[in-house]
């Protein structure tokens, strides 16, 4: 491991019972343990979290969604199902200040561990709700998954060709880790709230309002002008050149000339320093009335090389010019390098070394750590009934006979 | 710490000095509940980033109590005043509106040494500053963290730029569209063999790089409030792109797999994407497991497709998802928008229109959680913006005012804040250094 583990952890004493599954609500957890909080994974003790079977099978079987999201998590299983399971979780509730759980709406109601019968065991406790359409409103019993909440949300409908079916924006994903995100900074809001009232509070946070409080203008313009914004394809209409442009190695380069300053810059790389000129395409207004002409120029000039010579006659002057990269080009680039972004891990349970995002935002004087990747269903079972539970060994043997655990 | 803003006195200065915009915002999640406490209040944030990336972070601390001051040259104030759609107010587009929600708008020019001296005073006395000016430009100015934390030792500094502060690329212009490209999002959007699209919204990556910038300063805020000591929070926006990207670096680290872009699908789960209707709208289905795929093919009323010997396993579906995904085209094609997501629905599918603005301002569902905040604005009338995410309980956050008019608040903050008196404001006034 080559991430220096850190002593100084903003979140150490913090205990976080996980109790969610697949990305949102867990990557909440997770980066709340990169920073030094104690985080319970509770898992049913038949298959655990559903986040280890969705995605790339690792070597030993778990995703390798699960093996990096899981990273720095304990496994303890309980079914809570069971009135025994029940019982040992309200315990663990007791003990600790962070639940995060993403069940559809009213499920743990109906296990009889709802808010209000948790917040009573712990006055104290902070609850992050995570869900497709939240804990109100007409459709908060609808299932909801990342790409339907992008599309609920507003993404979606706008990416793609203007006229053709909207494609995934990227990643199936995004909506998840947004989520995680919000749901992150309620957490940390509500401890800070805690720390200083002794009270407790649950987050609503849903999964199509992460999305949409990301649309930038749409709402007000549409509320304001009428204004439905469409598929943009590969180009932006707020300024031009902006959008995506082909090299001669077919491969693509990112271009954004959001203003005139930055076109300037890139009629110098282009080696055509006349066309920023005011009486041909200086000004961001003329630009965007000869949009065609202007992409044309750009794109003529992009394909007459390969992308590194683009990227670095861009780079040479200034021009706000990236390359659209896969994940090769990721790992083997200079700044990603630099920054540490990828971290090599020997995980011993895996047995084989691999390679995660590193941990973000970086912090000078308490920067967060990976100390291990996704355990192994139940691996903390044990350590966790005995050390925190107080449950001796004979009774956690019954249990697991029982398959309580 | 300071005060909360809004307890704040009145500002003599003749423009915009009764906000308008105090009228209870029509949302359930804004704390209209003025008896219901805000988490962040006492908080004090200077915000001298421009645009979004950063300055959004600044804007979620406001929503949550923190008072913010947005420091801004002075003449013409931050870009984004100017970038996106215009309104009547010259000074205002509506991301501006919407995104500068709850600042107060201070004008410091800090490319003069005067400007310089009452920016580190400010600094002084405040505990978050957020900026995102390319690296080494503050340092340029001689307000860079050695200076800043010299004034101030448990000053939190975020540091928002396209690259980050290190590494070769560092110095390079960072906007959210590069870092779409640059962190590995934007080879992912389209169809295979075309060329990528832009991933759906052009700010992404600078509303995302805002989030764990707030993470970053809420863990800082932890740390000082328990030692004293501040710190700084470094985040490119790339690298919060790239940091969304699920298991794709994991897989490439172990196989050499390069993912591609999947068109309108999924290459992990059948039937898992966009579907057009017999109206001609989109739905997006997402089977991610045998179960989902059961009851999405009892909503088709062909429950037999979900038999083990025909597409009941997803590896089944997925090694015939050429045809399974025509099977489906063939039956959304037959059906308008409300019928399938109703059949869908039903059944417990998980389904959802590819809503347009028009349809989320038509959605009771968006009504109901109160996620279009209608603000009033004395020059424009009704604004809607998106509301507070995410819902707190019991300390909610709020929008009391949209983007301010540029130098709103100097004088209330020279005055009271800095401590100077009027006629020292009227001469850097006229010496345009505010």
């Amino acid at each position: 491991m080559d991430h220096e583990p850190s002593e100084n952890l903003p979140l150490s004493g913090i205990r976080v019972i996980d109790l969610a599954t697949v990305v949102a609500g867990p990557y909440c957890a997770g980066i709340l343990g990169e920073f030094g909080a104690e985080v319970l994974k509770v898992e049913h003790p038949v298959g655990g979290d559903t986040g280890r079977h969705f995605g790339t099978p690792g070597p030993r079987g778990d995703t390798l969604v699960w093996v990096s999201e899981g990273r720095n998590k304990k496994s303890v299983t309980m079914d809570l199902h069971r009135a025994e399971g029940v019982r040992m979780f309200k315990d663990l509730i007791a003990k600790s200040d962070v639940l995060v759980e993403n069940f559809r709406p009213g499920t743990l109601e109906k296990w009889g561990i709802g808010w209000e019968v948790l917040h009573a065991i712990n006055p104290g406790l902070i609850m992050l709700r995570v869900s497709g359409y939240g804990q109100t409103g007409p459709y908060k019993d609808r299932p909801g998954f990342a790409r339907v909440a992008h599309a609920v949300g507003g993404l979606t409908y706008l990416a793609g060709m203007p006229k053709g079916t909207p494609v995934t924006a990227g990643s199936t994903t995004l909506g998840d880790y947004f989520t995680g995100l919000y749901g992150c900074i309620g957490v940390l809001l509500a401890l800070r709230y805690k720390e200083k009232t002794g009270r407790g509070q649950y987050i609503d946070a849903a999964l199509y309002e992460s999305v949409f409080r990301c649309t930038d203008e749409l709402a007000p313009a549409y509320a304001m002008y009428g204004t439905v914004q469409e598929r943009h394809g590969p180009h932006m209409e707020s300024g031009c050149p902006y959008g995506h442009f082909p090299t001669r190695d077919g491969k693509w380069v990112a271009i954004a000339c959001t203003t005139d300053k930055m076109f300037g810059r890139l009629a110098e790389a282009m080696g055509r320093p006349e066309l920023a000129s005011s009486s041909l395409y200086g000004e961001q207004k003329a630009r965007i009335a000869s949009r065609t002409d202007v992409n044309e120029i750009v794109r003529d000039w992009c394909g007459s090389m390969p992308r590194d010579e683009v990227l670095a006659r861009c780079n040479a002057a200034g021009a706000p010019a990236a390359p659209l990269n896969n994940i090769a080009d990721i790992f083997g680039d200079r700044q990603f390098h630099a920054r540490r972004n990828l971290v090599s891990i020997d995980d011993a349970a895996l047995g084989e070394t691999v390679i995660v995002p590193n941990v973000i935002p970086r912090l000078s004087k308490t920067p967060g750590r990976i100390k291990h990747l996704g355990p192994r269903l139940g691996q903390h079972t044990d350590e966790v009934l005995k050390d925190l539970l107080g449950i001796s060994d004979a009774e956690i043997e019954a249990l697991r006979a029982q398959r309580v655990i | 710490m300071s005060a909360n803003g809004n307890d704040q006195g009145a500002v003599p200065t003749g423009e915009g000095a009764d906000n308008p915009d105090t009228a209870a915002p029509a949302s359930a999640h804004s704390n209209d509940d003025t008896t219901k406490p805000l988490p962040l209040s006492g908080i004090r944030v200077i915000d001298v980033g421009t645009f979004l990336a950063g300055p959004y972070a600044a804007s979620i601390m406001g929503e949550y109590g923190a008072e913010v001051l947005k420091v801004e040259y002075p003449i013409g104030g931050d870009p984004m005043r100017r970038f996106g759609t215009a309104t009547k107010r010259h000074d205002a587009t509506l991301a501006w509106l919407s995104e500068a929600r709850n600042k107060k708008s201070v004008t410091i020019d800090l490319r003069r040494p005067k400007g310089v001296e009452l920016f580190v005073k400010l600094v002084s006395k405040s505990d978050v500053l957020v900026e995102n000016f390319r690296p080494g430009t503050m340092e340029e100015w001689g307000l860079g963290w050695n200076e800043l934390s010299a004034a101030n030792p448990g000053l939190i500094m975020l540091r928002v730029s396209g690259y980050g502060q290190t590494g070769p690329y560092r110095r390079r212009p960072g906007f959210a569209h590069l870092a779409h490209g640059f962190g590995g999002l934007s080879y992912l959007a389209g169809y295979p063999n075309e060329t990528p699209v832009v991933p759906g919204i052009a700010p992404l990556g600078d509303y995302i790089s805002s989030l764990y910038g707030v993470i970053g300063i809420m863990l800082a805020l932890r740390h000082k409030e328990k030692t004293g000591e501040g710190q700084v929070i470094d985040v490119g926006i790339y690298e919060a792109v790239f940091r969304q990207m699920d298991e794709m670096a994991t897989v490439y680290g172990l196989s050499g797999k390069v993912r591609e872009r999947e068109g309108a699908g999924s290459f992990v789960a059948v039937p898992h994407g966009h579907f057009r209707t017999k109206d001609g709208h989109y739905v997006a289905i997402a089977c991610t497991n045998d179960k989902m795929f059961e009851r999405f093919a009892q909503a088709m009323e062909r429950p037999e497709l979900a038999s083990t010997t025909l597409y009941g396993e997803q590896r089944k579906r997925l090694a015939a998802s050429a045809t399974v995904i025509a099977i489906v085209n063939e039956w959304a094609a037959g059906l308008t928008c409300d019928e399938l997501l109703e059949r869908c629905i039903a059944k417990q599918v998980p389904v959802g229109k590819l809503n347009s603005i028009a349809d989320i301002f038509a959605d009771p569902h968006f009504k109901a959680r109160g996620n279009l905040l209608e603000m009033e604005e004395e020059a424009l009338g009704k604004v809607v913006i998106p509301g507070v995410v995410p819902t707190l309980s019991e300390t909610p956050g709020r929008v009391t005012n949209l983007g301010p008019r540029l130098g709103e608040a100097t004088y209330e903050v020279m005055r009271e804040l800095l401590e100077l008196t009027a006629q020292e404001i009227a001469s850097l006034r006229q010496q345009r250094i505010i």
